[in-house]
């Protein structure tokens, strides 16, 4: 490791040292969370500091085996920006129900590590590496709540599906390596140029390694037919983590997927993008059909992640059919999603400080009268999510219809099934909204008390929801450079 | 005037009532008559400055007046491109004028979350003036989204007994249509930018987009889908047979306020926006789809009116009677004739105000009696006579009695309409005496005869109209006098619009179609 290497280094060096410091004011402070928070945003705040510097241009490290680009940089800050709302979003939550805050803030810091590690990923090992370390403290976050069998029971579905794919995903990876040689993905992406140029043969093993790898990150992105794991993952979670699972990961592995199929195999992408294009149709059709069905606003949310990750799929295929913008409205999308849907699991988690309160419909009904904030609030994400202007929401899906429509041919056939799951999934949302304005309270609540660190982390997800909404053009130039960087 | 080219009066007549709803949103709300007085200060002061507008506008220039563009998202090209021409001006003065009096007839009736009812009702006049003077797509496409929430939360709040499963209803089909005009807007634009070298700029500006279109750059296949996805947005807004079934459901459930908007200004985005964008974008798309859309109208107008016959609430009658005068609008603009787009114009004003006067009639007198059943009325001539004479005014002005507003719209319609297709004039000309048929009818069974014995129950709560309840209809019914007698005051104002809109149409060629061509 020499010294560039270091520097390049740096941040993901810093974010597992923010993790180990975060346990060492613990160790300190037992039991006290505040040292703890301060410590979380804190080391925070640096990484996020450490990862503008170095993300200035393109390095790389240990021969090409990790490299940073403004890519990189995107994904980090997004990464970085997920958990700490997550972490601003739990501890009205966790100590409500004795739970311990500070291991969870490392918890997600290394989950968070991991993510970056899979960010600046240029060899298939670190890749792997990176998505192990982003997933197994998600494991234990879904089990957070140990003495809940729910929680127990979600987490082992998730850990046994997760290792599942996990393993999957492997098997192609070998794959890959044995026909290649190599693991480093720019060597991986000259030699798929060459099968793409008739050079070297398609080979039936590299079939299979497409078919492994392409079944292991849908699971991962809990795209349809590989999506039974989650609406049960993520009720039986508490409820801050749901809303963690339902983003954090889920964006690491489209990282993933950057990486991996937009970078090392782009050139076979008349190979795989049919594929992305009908598992998008799918995942945010069933998504939305079963979010329909809903009346537990926390299962109604976890399907329609399905269905945003469908709509992300969207852009990815737009990409995949040769056009940049699909790239650019899928990171915006990413990102867009993370700002609103933390906000709207935050306001369930807040209207859950009481214990034993379910996420029920009828638990939101008449919101209105009890905690006017928190129900407009609501509204605001939930209308992003639908996608009504101004929000971020429909800038988002403005991006992603926009880039299928310029490729057109069967994107455009894609495009309408997008906005026609668009106005189905006003159905659900604004149901929501209708028990909260429309419908009187089913008993008599008393109005809760809400932390501060809630209500910023809220005013921060509700800012920008509408200033990015109203002013896209600070977050499309960034994410341009970066799909530019690919 | 000079002063006024130097200010941007179109953005402050337009978010005057945002910062209207701002201002509100910081009252306390135990205060109600603080929300309300400040409400109708806000709408006031926007009506003004559309006045002050309108007298600084210059008729007959078919130009854009008062224009203002900053660039917002220039890696698309869009621009915060706002302007007014005659028909914009006409129907922004029309908003601003129907959203004060609607806001001063909720005084009595909306008791409850004052407040946030009169944020909803400033959002959405935000909302609508935006879509009248938008001069960019996108723009146009934010402040017509815009319309849709504060109108969802009118119904679904202040509603009455189904007003969810109505409000609801209402939001499903506008987003349908509206969703599928946003691809529509997005691949028109991505043909303008392909055919000008990959540049953004002024791929979402109407004017560009318009000229662009002029030479044929829009026709074809592409143009046939475009078109109907646009037709589609816009037919279920106005709303066109057999896209209306949301109109009664939204026009019963809503408050009377809010039918008032709903048919005197949410109705007529849909023909301005057949007027300002599907026409002059897609030329030869909308000929080919016109002798459709004309069959359609013809329906609406006929159906509306049959329907409207048998209704036993009065609401619903006045509502499907919308179905079925708008229904003149959309004929008038697709005979692509100089009258009958007149005649459309104007129907569409007069029916804002004579629709919006009845809607507030019939509030009226559910104010007192809590129904609206037709058939328990009766003899309300003799109880209340000033709410009769006036509710009879109204009834003949939606008749089309000559001398009134409504006969000069559909008048004019009804010649243009002639000229170019005899038959549909026929047709039409024969439901304007169905129309006589059921309004006079209702009008019967109301006013006239012994009073009724469920009014008799009523006993002093019957009482004739309150000095605020006459306040907001006077306006109305002068207005209906005035455009009646001399219809010509809106006829120079639109008239360079008109012009453009049919000179767009009338130089292309129909795609050959088919179907029915």
């Amino acid at each position: 490791m020499t010294f560039q290497d270091a520097t390049v280094l740096a941040p993901f060096i810093a974010a597992i040292l923010v993790a180990l410091a975060i346990l060492t004011v613990d160790f300190i402070f037992p039991g006290r969370k505040v040292p703890a928070l301060i410590a979380t945003f804190a080391g925070l705040a640096l990484v996020a500091v450490l990862v503008v510097i170095t993300g200035q241009s393109t390095f790389e490290a240990f021969g090409g085996a990790y490299d940073v680009d403004p890519l990189t940089t995107f994904l980090d800050l997004v990464f970085i920006s997920i958990v700490a709302f997550t972490v601003a979003f739990a501890p009205d939550y966790l100590e409500e129900r004795g739970l311990p805050v500070p291991e969870f803030a490392a918890l997600l810091v290394f989950a968070m590590s991991g993510a970056m590690l899979l960010a600046a990923s240029g060899d298939l090992l670190i890749l792997f590496l990176g998505l192990e370390l982003m997933v197994l403290p998600g494991y234990v976050l879904a089990g957070y709540h140990k003495s809940d069998g729910y929680s127990t029971e979600g987490a082992i579905k998730y850990f046994l599906l997760g290792s599942f794919s996990s393993a999957i995903f492997l098997f192609g990876l070998a794959f890959v390596w044995g026909i290649t040689g190599t693991t480093n993905i720019a060597d991986v992406a000259g030699y798929m140029g060459q099968v793409a140029a008739g050079t070297i043969p398609m080979s039936p093993g590299l079939g299979l390694a497409l078919a492994f790898m392409t079944t292991g990150v849908a699971f991962k992105i809990a795209a349809v037919p590989f999506h039974y794991w989650t609406p049960d993952a993520y009720q039986g979670s508490p409820t801050p983590v749901t809303g963690y699972l339902s983003v954090g990961p889920k964006i690491a592995a489209f990282a993933l997927i950057i990486r991996l199929f937009a970078q090392g195999l782009q050139d076979l992408a008349i190979d795989w993008n049919i594929v992305f294009m009908v598992l998008a149709a799918l995942t945010m059709t069933l998504g939305n059909l079963v979010a329909l069905q809903q009346d537990n606003v926390k299962r109604m949310l976890a399907y329609s992640s399905i269905a945003h990750t469908g709509y992300m799929l969207v852009g990815f295929a737009a990409y995949g059919a040769g056009n940049i913008a699909g790239m650019e409205a899928l990171l915006f999308y990413g990102a867009a999603y993370a700002v609103m849907n933390l906000g709207a699991f935050a306001v369930v988690v807040a209207l859950q400080r009481r214990t034993g309160v379910t996420s029920n419909l009828s638990t939101f009904a008449g919101l209105i009268r009890r905690e006017p904030s928190m129900a407009w609030l609501l509204t605001l994400f939930l209308l992003s999510l639908t996608g009504i202007p101004p929000t971020v929401g429909f800038f988002g899906k403005f991006l992603v219809i926009s880039a299928a429509v310029e490729v057109g041919g069967a994107l455009t056939a894609l495009a309408i099934l997008t906005v026609v799951n668009a106005a189905i999934a006003a159905f659900y949302y604004l149901r929501v909204v209708v028990y909260m304005f429309m419908r009187d309270p089913a008993g008599d609540l008393p109005k809760l008390r809400h932390g501060r660190l809630l209500w910023t982390g809220l005013a921060v997800s509700a800012f920008l929801t509408i200033v990015l909404g109203l002013f896209p053009n600070l977050l499309l130039e960034i994410v341009g450079v970066a799909a530019a960087a690919i | 005037m000079t002063w006024l080219s130097d200010l941007p009066i179109v953005t402050i007549v337009t978010f005057l009532p945002a910062l209207g709803a701002l201002v509100i949103a910081f009252t306390p709300t135990d205060r109600p008559n603080m929300a309300r007085y400040l409400g109708l200060g806000f709408a006031l002061a926007a009506w003004v400055v559309s006045l002050v507008m309108l007298a600084g506008f210059v008729a007959g220039d078919p130009a854009f007046q008062f224009t203002e563009s900053v660039a917002w998202i220039p890696a698309f090209g869009i621009n915060y491109a706002v302007g007014v021409d005659g028909l914009s001006i006409v129907l922004v003065v029309l908003t601003t004028t129907l959203t004060w009096i609607s806001i001063l007839a909720s005084f009595g009736p909306i008791q409850n979350r004052v407040k946030e009812y009169m944020i909803s009702f400033l959002v959405l006049e935000v909302g609508m003036i935006g879509v009248f003077v938008a001069m960019d797509l996108f723009l146009f496409y934010i402040f017509w989204e815009l319309v849709l929430v504060p109108m969802y939360l009118l119904i679904g709040i202040w509603g009455g007994k189904n007003r969810i499963y109505a409000t609801i209803k209402f939001v499903l089909y506008t987003l349908v249509g509206s969703l599928l005009m946003l691809v529509a807007i997005l691949a028109t634009a991505y043909t303008y930018q392909s055919g000008h070298g990959g540049s953004w700029a002024g791929a979402f500006d109407v004017q560009a987009l318009a000229d662009y279109a002029a030479t044929g750059a829009f026709g074809g296949t592409f143009g046939l889908i475009a078109f109907g996805a646009f037709f589609l947005a816009f037919a279920i807004k106005v709303p066109m047979f057999p896209f209306h079934t949301w109109l009664p459901d939204a026009h019963v459930e809503a408050p009377t306020a809010g039918s008032v908007i709903l048919a005197g200004v949410l109705l007529k985005l849909g023909g301005y926006g057949f007027i300002r964008f599907a026409l002059p974008l897609f030329p030869e798309a909308a000929q080919s789809w016109a002798p459709l859309i004309i069959i359609l109208s013809l329906i609406a107008i006929i159906y509306g009116a049959i329907v409207a016959l048998v209704q036993p609430d009065l609401k619903k009658l006045v509502a499907y009677s919308s179905v079925s005068h708008m229904g003149f609008v959309t004929l008038g603009i697709f005979v692509f004739q100089e009258q009958g787009m007149q005649g459309a114009i104007l129907q569409m004003v007069n029916h804002g105000l004579i629709t919006g006067a009845l809607f507030l009639l019939v509030g009226v007198i559910y104010e007192r009696t809590h129904d609206r059943t037709i058939a328990k009325m009766g003899g309300l001539g003799s109880a209340v006579p000033v709410y009769a004479a006036t509710f009879g005014f109204f009834v003949f002005a939606s008749v089309g009695l000559p001398g009134l507003s409504g006969f000069v719209g559909e008048f004019l319609t009804l010649v243009g309409t002639f000229v170019v297709y005899p038959g549909a004039a026929a047709v039409a000309t024969f439901v304007m005496i169905l129309a006589a048929g059921y309004l006079l009818w209702m009008l019967q069974r109301v006013l006239f005869g012994d009073l009724s014995d469920f009014l008799k129950g009523l006993g002093g709560h019957l009482t004739d109209m309150k000095p605020v309840e006459a306040m907001t209809l006077v306006p109305l019914g002068v207005l209906v006098v005035v455009f009646g007698l001399w219809p010509g005051l809106i006829l120079d104002l639109i008239a360079g619009s008109v012009d453009s809109a049919l000179a767009a149409v009338s130089q292309a060629a129909p795609v050959a179609l088919g179907l029915w061509r």
